[in-house]
């Protein structure tokens, strides 16, 4: 079979199939069909959209009429002018970060908590906390509005029960208070996600070097400070990416808890989009695709700025040879 | 963490030093964590209230008096066999069509040479990070001119078509390391292509897990999708549409909707505490890999 012929052509080679695959024709047709399903889904779902999002830009489109109003950056003009656009810019920033720095480090903590061997009922605590995470989004987000509610909700009743507020407070009905409890309840809907990401990077520190630093006397603190937390910085970056470019695609919380409101307060970009082209006729898709392409921009930006992080991790990484 | 010298020797004797970490770290634990499934537990209590009786009830958390008509209601006027149907379809599906191309994409890309390898691997890496935001009007096109708009494909296909440049990085760092003498060795016995991969994909079980269980929870609980790709097709919508779109209609119901909420719950919640295990195993040896 082929497979024999690339084995002997390279005997050396670290990957001795490379330059034999390409003459032994049968190989070359399961080369195709491996890559079919993943290319045809890329092309059609990512690829492609990139693409027509860029072209759809540049148009005044409703989605229905001929693609014919060609109006060159027309749109970008407006948007550059929509204090709308710029709102939800500013809140969607505002929102990932506040939510990354508020639950990237305590779900180490706890990370490293529940993965302690003496530690008892270890499974029950990683399900308490990582629950929310399978609750849809819609749902987590109507139960807060039960329990935020100011007439009968949980909190008030909590809050006026110890006597901390006497009229009751509503938290999403405030301009200044409903994008930071958005922030909270997400928070509190994927923390287990990144407890669950923090012990990973925690089970990949191996077991011999705290052997090694138990011979030579190091207490609890000094293993924390010297071995796992320059160990786990790698995973951090990583971790910190996902945490932020997920904190920007915020859009279930806002839909359920505040529509975007109390007036724009909680407007988000995914949410602009949303609006902008599907759900206010007539359709404004060239308008949504020229917003959609600055927050694609915005993403890029971040992954870049974390890329230059990533690495001097990297770096890190080597000279702790792992 | 708990010293010898801050503790006084009588405790120390009594209680060795494991018992109590134990009951620091369990009562701390236990104050948060009530704190965490306090909207769970709420929720649940509300399931068994009367309408009046979850209205004045406050924070407590003790029904009464006990009403089950809410679960029989949930599961009749919210159609909520459907939307469960539903969403296990759209997870199952999205997961099994992500699960499949990216293995066999990463498995290729890894070990065999052919023309644009290079451009696709960079490519990948390019739109790892593209938020759907950005690509859903396109997509949404795009399925609407394959005929699969408010059908059931549609909404899979596009749950699974954009996702999954991801987990074909992780697949393709996994097969790069798995040792060449097991390819050696299969080729000596004469297996073929699909033979050889049928070989070395058990191997990529920890991968394999992140990916179904990423893939799963995604799908599971998306909301953006399923609610473009399905409007005004209530019998389409998943959990995550549907009882959104069930609270929008009875919007006096809290009792039937915490009842629709615990039913839907159950079944997620035994399948991540059965495997629990496994997830963090697995998430761990992907990245390892």
């Amino acid at each position: 079979m082929a497979e024999a012929e690339i084995v002997a052509a390279a005997p050396a080679g670290r990957l001795p199939s490379l330059e034999a695959t390409r003459r032994t024709g049968g190989t070359a047709l399961w080369i195709v069909l491996f890559l079919a399903p993943f290319i045809a889904l890329y092309a059609g779902f990512t690829l492609w959209p990139l693409l027509a999002t860029v072209a759809y830009s540049l148009f005044d489109w409703d989605g229905i009429r001929p693609l014919s109003h060609f109006i060159g950056l027309g749109n970008y003009q407006k948007i550059a002018a929509d204090p709308v656009f710029w709102k939800a810019f500013t809140n969607t920033l505002i929102f990932a970060v506040l939510n990354t720095i508020i639950k990237l480090p305590p779900a180490l903590v706890l990370a490293i908590v529940l993965t302690r061997k003496w530690l008892w009922l270890k499974r029950i605590f990683r399900t308490v906390f990582f629950v929310p995470v399978i609750l849809p989004v819609s749902v987590a987000g109507l139960i807060f509005t039960y329990l935020l509610n100011p007439s009968n909700g949980s909190l008030n009743a909590v809050l006026r029960g110890v006597g901390l507020v006497h009229q009751p407070i509503d938290l999403l009905g405030h301009d200044n208070t409903a994008l930071m409890a958005l922030v909270l309840i997400s928070v509190w809907q994927v923390f287990g996600q990144y407890l669950i990401y923090w012990m990973a990077a925690l089970q990949n520190v191996p077991d011999d070097l705290y052997e090694v630093a138990e011979i030579d006397g190091s207490g609890e603190w000094s293993k924390l400070r010297h071995i796992t937390l320059p160990m786990i910085r790698p995973m951090a970056v990583i971790i910190t990416l996902l945490a932020l470019v997920n904190a920007l695609h915020v859009f279930g919380l806002v839909v359920t808890l505040t529509s975007g409101g109390p007036g724009r307060s909680t407007y988000v970009m995914s949410y602009f989009i949303y609006t902008e082209a599907f759900s206010q006729i007539p359709y404004k898709y060239g308008y949504a695709s020229a917003a959609a392409l600055l927050f694609g921009v915005l993403a890029l930006i971040f992954v870049t700025t974390q890329g230059f992080f990533a690495r001097k991790a990297e770096i890190l990484r080597r000279a702790y040879g792992v | 963490m708990v010293s010898s010298q801050c503790s006084p020797a009588i405790v120390r004797r009594r209680l060795p030093r494991n018992v109590r970490r134990n009951l620091v770290a369990m009562a701390i634990l236990s104050l948060i964590g009530f704190v965490w499934v306090y909207p769970f537990l709420w929720t649940i209590s509300v399931a068994f209230k009367t309408q009046l009786g979850a209205f004045s009830a406050g924070a407590s958390l003790i029904p009464h008096p006990i009403e089950l008509g809410n679960f029989a209601r949930a599961w009749v006027v919210a159609g909520f066999g459907m939307l469960f149907l539903n969403t296990v379809l759209y997870a199952s599906g999205a997961t099994l069509i992500e699960l499949i191309k990216s293995a066999m994409c990463g498995y290729v890309l890894a070990r065999y040479e052919f023309p644009g390898r290079t451009l696709l691997y960079r490519l990948v890496i390019a739109t790892l990070f593209v938020p759907i935001a950005t690509v859903i009007i396109p997509q949404f096109l795009l399925v609407e001119r394959l005929g699969l708009l408010n059908t059931r494909a549609g909404v899979i296909l596009a749950l699974s078509g954009g996702a999954g440049a991801l987990y074909v990085l992780l697949f393709t760092n996994f097969f790069k390391s798995v040792p060449q003498e097991l390819f050696d060795a299969a080729s000596l016995d004469g297996a073929s292509f699909p033979q050889t991969f049928r070989l070395i994909l058990p191997l990529a079980r920890p991968i394999i897990a992140v990916v179904v269980i990423f893939q799963f929870i995604q799908a599971w609980n998306d909301f953006n999708v399923p609610l473009v790709y399905t409007i005004g097709q209530p019998s389409l919508q998943n959990l995550a549409v549907g009882m959104f779109a069930f609270q929008g209609a009875h919007s006096l119901d809290w009792t039937g909707f915490a009842a629709a909420t615990v039913i839907s719950f159950v079944p997620i919640l035994i399948v991540f505490f059965a495997f629990q295990g496994y997830f963090v195993r697995g998430l761990a040896g992907a990245v390892k890999g």
